[in-house]
């Protein structure tokens, strides 16, 4: 019995320490304003923020790992420009984006794949938002190569499973002199719905209607090399990039910063206009303003196989998606806007954005997207003014 | 004075009320253990029912046709066709090489474990399978990437396609190359007789420890070597328990999801040779189910995991009936 | 002494050919016990020496820096398995030590058998079921990937675990210390907790502690339920919590209600980066896993061996 009562002591003292607990915290609102005015000091050269911002807001977003360098090193710079918002961003494709948007779980979702009707039918609030462009690289892993050139039709034909071999007369005819191995090629493609694969498949789709009529263009497709077991998945442009360092006499595709930031060999394109380039600002801009007038009324706009003189051919915008109207958290809602203009306008984040290899938004397109933010609703009220 | 003792009292009649509170408390805690009990049931039906009720939609388009080897459609997510025998094959084949590899190994290593190991090395050599077990799986995949697969795999791999590979029958299953990083089938087959064999050694040494030591005095005395009394008696007694250790690492095997994840190659082609990169189930659920965006395509992906799900029931009754023989055959001796 | 008799009498050959084979039968059961210890050894060894080099106090302190940078560590990882393993054993020990009373009490009921058929079955189904399980669960209901959700499905793991370890030590308690407590007139659920699960409490904190071990390691489940976070960081919630006056449930809330990352979860992401920097890392994650793990189940069987050779004399 004794040991009863002393159990019950306890219980109860620890009970009572908790209540102490929710009561102590009460005398730290005395400390708290001062604290508080650090926090809006900080923010006040930037913005003037709202009374509401000075709680804390986390945004919750996950998507396209093709803008994921950015998105990474934007969210580390973010709270210097806004100490109260934070946000995390996973990079688990744009499939995954896409579907955790259409079921609730995030706050915003990054794709560079384009949404399709049924899932605008599902959720017609739903917008996509061009946040950069970026160049999709053909990579590959040859020991001793430092020099591969490919055009649409031979790209095409490696990942169609019917160049099997890198000394293909089809690869040496673009490459004498290049000592090409006699080894079978490794295609490393995405595990995962990927829009770089929408990007990278579109382009395929573009220079071969054979490509377009048998495999398709989109998230995920049927890889042809897989049917006769070269093909090698790679989760995110991650694990792409990673396969492709890993295997010898692979290739792969993946986002530019992927293959810039850790050296991974990138093959030169012959693009539509028959120039040979290479993925850079310069021929990305060009691509890019070959597609000036592309976007349509949703704000989306592809841009592959670009008929510029100097463009790179493969090229896709990458997207944040957003609710416009079914908006219930409003300081979120504000939150999250007030990170996408900081984004695609301030100086500092575009760049960090080119210096990773990314090709920041033009300034018409730029408009578009603001007067769009500025429409979005959170109760029934405009968030923006 | 008088307030002291009417503080007695008060603590006493406290204490009495308290004491009646808690010899009745046998009903809330009959209560608390019938309550929770049940939960883990209603856990476990829940379970099957939310894979079940999830994967109506491609059980009525698929039918049959979702788990059988001669479907022509293909895994493909852009149309919206979905066969899992590709990752089936992958589950079955990796789990099947992992265990013709590691049970006569693990059997081997129970043995010494029971049988043979002097009572100093014993301690240690036990904690060793256990640590075996206990490495989480994403350990082993990691390790797999960086060390085991271009060390081990890929030179193995290239013997196989070499030897086994130009074999007219056998070159369906072994045909090469196998990809330079030693990315395949095999690698994850490997990896996983790694990781059921401390599993199944585990087992098969209690089962041998639990054998009464007069069997083997028995077997001594009448002129047997020790080797001819674990292969004679030893063995053949304890083989129900055995088979329950093997159909554990089976288990084990097929529902096994990083390591695999991230040596497999995760794609649903490949074909049959083990030397090419493929699928297993619960790899195909790890890459894919987080960004299942069509609900047909998500839906594909929890009917694998019902196939998983009715694979561990069957699993399980027959471990579940083996031990039920165990146990007739001790009592009925 | 019996190799001496063998070696002496001119034996006839068939026993010197069947002494010979089980010589060398048995000197391969020794040769498998050494290649099983190969991977293990491999394994710790390569680990230690390379996630050694990248392990410093801002491995433990700091969040992590952009992909690509050097430095920064990953406490978010660190923090993330800690809170949902404390989640998961809140809810998962309690839970099971009941099931084991029951299963100690009414083991040959219909019940009693479908309930150790149906813990069984839980430990079999592969954690990736169970994380599709949560995601339906504890996910899509409440629209986000949580600490919470995360923590509920490592219970889910961590359960069957416990039950079977401490149903087989509360088994051991001779039964007249249950009867000899019952005849005192002490009622049933006191018999149970202060006698009962006092005898057997090593035993029982053994298998709890296997139990988290195996919830530490587990990656699957978490992919679609805690789904990851680079900023989570509990430390730094309770200070922003405190500096803007929210009330200790606000704060408790937002520990529980994020997005985490967990120490595996980091190390497959972390694993599959092109960025070298990363792929150091992820050594120093396997490190400090791994020693948890390791720690954990040596530490448990260590103790209880030495716990038992004190009460046994």
């Amino acid at each position: 019995m004794k040991r009863t009562l002393i159990v019950l002591t306890i219980l109860i003292a620890a009970l009572a320490l908790a209540a102490c607990g929710g009561g102590k915290a009460q005398p730290t609102k005395a400390s708290a304003p001062t604290q508080a005015s650090q926090s809006l000091q900080a923010a006040a050269p930037t913005q003037t923020p709202a009374p509401a911002e000075s709680k804390a807001v986390t945004l919750n977003g996950a998507g396209a790992t093709f803008p994921l360098p950015v998105y990474t090193e934007w969210n580390q710079m973010y709270p210097s420009v806004q100490p109260n918002v934070t946000i995390n961003y996973q990079g688990i494709g744009s499939g995954g984006g896409q579907k955790a948007i259409l079921d609730g779980t995030v706050d915003f979702a990054g794709s560079d794949s384009l949404l399709k009707d049924d899932q605008y039918a599902k959720m017609p609030d739903l917008q996509m938002l061009p946040m950069l462009a970026g160049a999709v690289v053909p990579i590959y892993n040859v020991p001793g190569m430092d020099k591969l050139t490919l055009d649409g039709p031979t790209l095409v034909n490696i990942f169609m499973a019917k160049i099997t071999k890198w000394n293909d007369p089809a690869i040496a005819r673009l490459n004498p002199g290049v000592n090409l191995p006699d080894q079978p090629i490794t295609v490393a493609h995405r595990s995962d719905g990927s829009g770089t694969t929408e990007i990278f498949t579109s382009y395929l789709g573009a220079v071969s209607e054979e490509w377009k009529n048998n495999v398709g263009v989109g998230k995920a497709v049927e890889w042809p090399a897989d049917g006769i077991g070269q093909g090698v998945g790679g989760k995110g442009n991650p694990g792409v990039a990673q396969a492709v360092q890993s295997t010898p006499y692979s290739i792969g595709y993946v986002e530019l910063a992927y293959a810039k930031s850790n050296n991974i060999p990138m093959a030169a394109m012959i693009n539509a206009a028959g120039n040979e380039v290479t993925a850079n600002a310069e021929t990305m801009q060009d691509a890019m303003a070959a597609f000036a007038n592309a976007f349509d009324e949703r704000l989306t706009a592809k841009i592959v196989n670009a008929p510029g003189e100097k463009s790179w051919p493969i090229m896709g915008y990458t997207y944040l998606i957003i609710h416009m109207t079914e908006n219930k958290d409003c300081a979120k809602t504000k939150a999250l806007l007030d990170y996408i203009e900081w984004a695609i306008s301030d100086e500092a984040a575009a760049k960090k954005a080119e210096e990773l290899g990314y090709a920041t938004l033009p300034a018409a397109v730029r408009d578009l997207v603001e007067a769009k933010l500025h429409e979005v609703t959170c109760n029934g009220q405009k968030v923006l003014q | 004075m008088s307030n002291t003792q009417s503080l007695f009292q008060q603590k006493n009649d406290l204490r009495h009320r308290l004491g009646r509170f808690t010899n009745h408390g046998d009903r809330f805690w009959v209560a608390a253990l019938f309550g929770s009990s049940l939960l883990i049931l209603i856990l476990v039906l829940m379970i099957g029912w939310e894979v079940w009720a999830l994967s109506a939609p491609s059980r009525h388009a698929f039918g049959w046709a979702f788990i059988s080897p001669w479907a022509k459609a293909a895994w493909n997510p852009a149309l919206d066709r979905f066969n899992a025998w590709p990752a089936i094959y992958g589950s079955l084949v990796t789990s099947a090489i992992a265990l013709v590899l590691a049970v006569p190994f693990s059997i081997a290593v129970a043995i010494f474990l029971a049988e043979l190991a002097p009572p100093l090395l014993r301690t240690p050599l036990n904690y060793m399978v256990e640590m075996l077990a206990a490495v989480p799986s994403v350990i082993y995949g990691l390790w797999g990437i960086y060390l085991f697969l271009p060390k081990v795999v890929h030179p193995i791999g290239a013997a196989l396609q070499n030897t086994l590979g130009v074999i007219p029958g056998l070159s369906t299953f072994f045909g090469g190359p196998i990809p330079a990083s030693g990315i395949s089938k095999l690698a994850a087959a490997l990896i996983l007789t790694i990781m059921v064999t401390p599993t199944i050694a585990a087992v098969t040494r209690d089962v041998l420890l639990a054998i009464p030591r007069s069997q083997r005095e028995a077997s001594l005395a009448l002129g047997a070597t020790q080797w001819e009394t674990i292969w004679k008696v030893l063995l053949p007694m304890g083989l129900s328990g055995i088979l329950g250790a093997v159909i554990l690492g089976f288990g084990r095997a097929i529902g096994e999801t990083m390591a695999v994840t991230m040596v497999i190659g995760n794609t649903s082609g490949g074909g049959y040779s083990v030397l090419k990169p493929g699928y297993t189930m619960a790899s195909i659920i790890a890459n894919e189910f987080a960004e299942a965006v069509s609900d047909l395509h998500s839906s594909a992906l929890i009917e694998i995991a019902l196939v998983l799900f009715v694979v561990t029931i069957i699993l399980n009754a027959i471990s579940r009936w083996l031990v039920m023989r165990v146990q007739r055959k001790t009592m009925g001796r | 002494m019996n190799g001496d008799i063998f070696a002496q009498v001119n034996l006839p050959r068939v026993y010197r050919r069947r002494k010979w084979v089980n010589n060398i039968i048995l000197g391969l059961t020794g040769l498998t016990v050494i290649l099983a210890g190969i991977p293990l050894v491999w394994i710790v060894i390569y680990v230690i020496l390379k996630g050694w080099r990248v392990i410093n106090l801002d491995f433990f302190i700091h969040l992590p820096t952009a992909m690509g940078a050097t430095g920064g560590g990953v406490t978010n990882a660190i923090q993330g398995s800690i809170v949902m393993v404390i989640v998961a054993a809140i809810i998962a020990i309690p839970l099971a030590l009941l099931i084991a009373f029951y299963l100690l009490y009414y083991p040959q009921t219909r019940l009693g058998v479908a309930i150790r058929f149906s813990t069984d079955l839980l430990s079999g189904v592969p954690s990736i079921v169970i994380g599709i399980f949560g995601y339906a669960l504890f996910v899509l209901p409440f629209k986000h990937f949580s600490a919470l959700a995360g923590g509920l499905v490592l219970a889910m793991i961590m359960l069957p675990v416990v039950v079977r370890s401490s149903e087989e030590m509360l088994k051991l308690v001779p039964k007249e210390l249950r009867e000899g407590s019952l005849a005192l007139g002490a009622p049933e659920w006191k018999t149970s907790l202060s006698v009962i699960l006092v005898a057997a409490m090593e035993g029982v904190v053994t298998g709890i502690m296997l139990g988290l071990a195996r919830a530490i390691g587990e990656t699957a489940p978490l992919l679609f339920t805690a789904l990851g976070n680079e900023h989570y960081d509990v430390f730094g919630y309770i200070k922003q919590g405190i500096a803007t006056n929210q009330s200790l449930w606000e704060i408790f809330h937002k520990i529980l209600a994020e997005p985490t990352d967990a120490l595996p979860l980091t190390l497959w992401k972390y694993a599959q980066q092109p960025y070298p920097e990363r792929v150091e890392q992820s050594w120093g994650v396997a490190l400090v896993l791994m020693l948890l793990v390791l720690l954990l189940n040596i530490g448990a069987r260590t103790w209880l061996a030495w716990k038992r050779r004190q009460t046994h004399g």
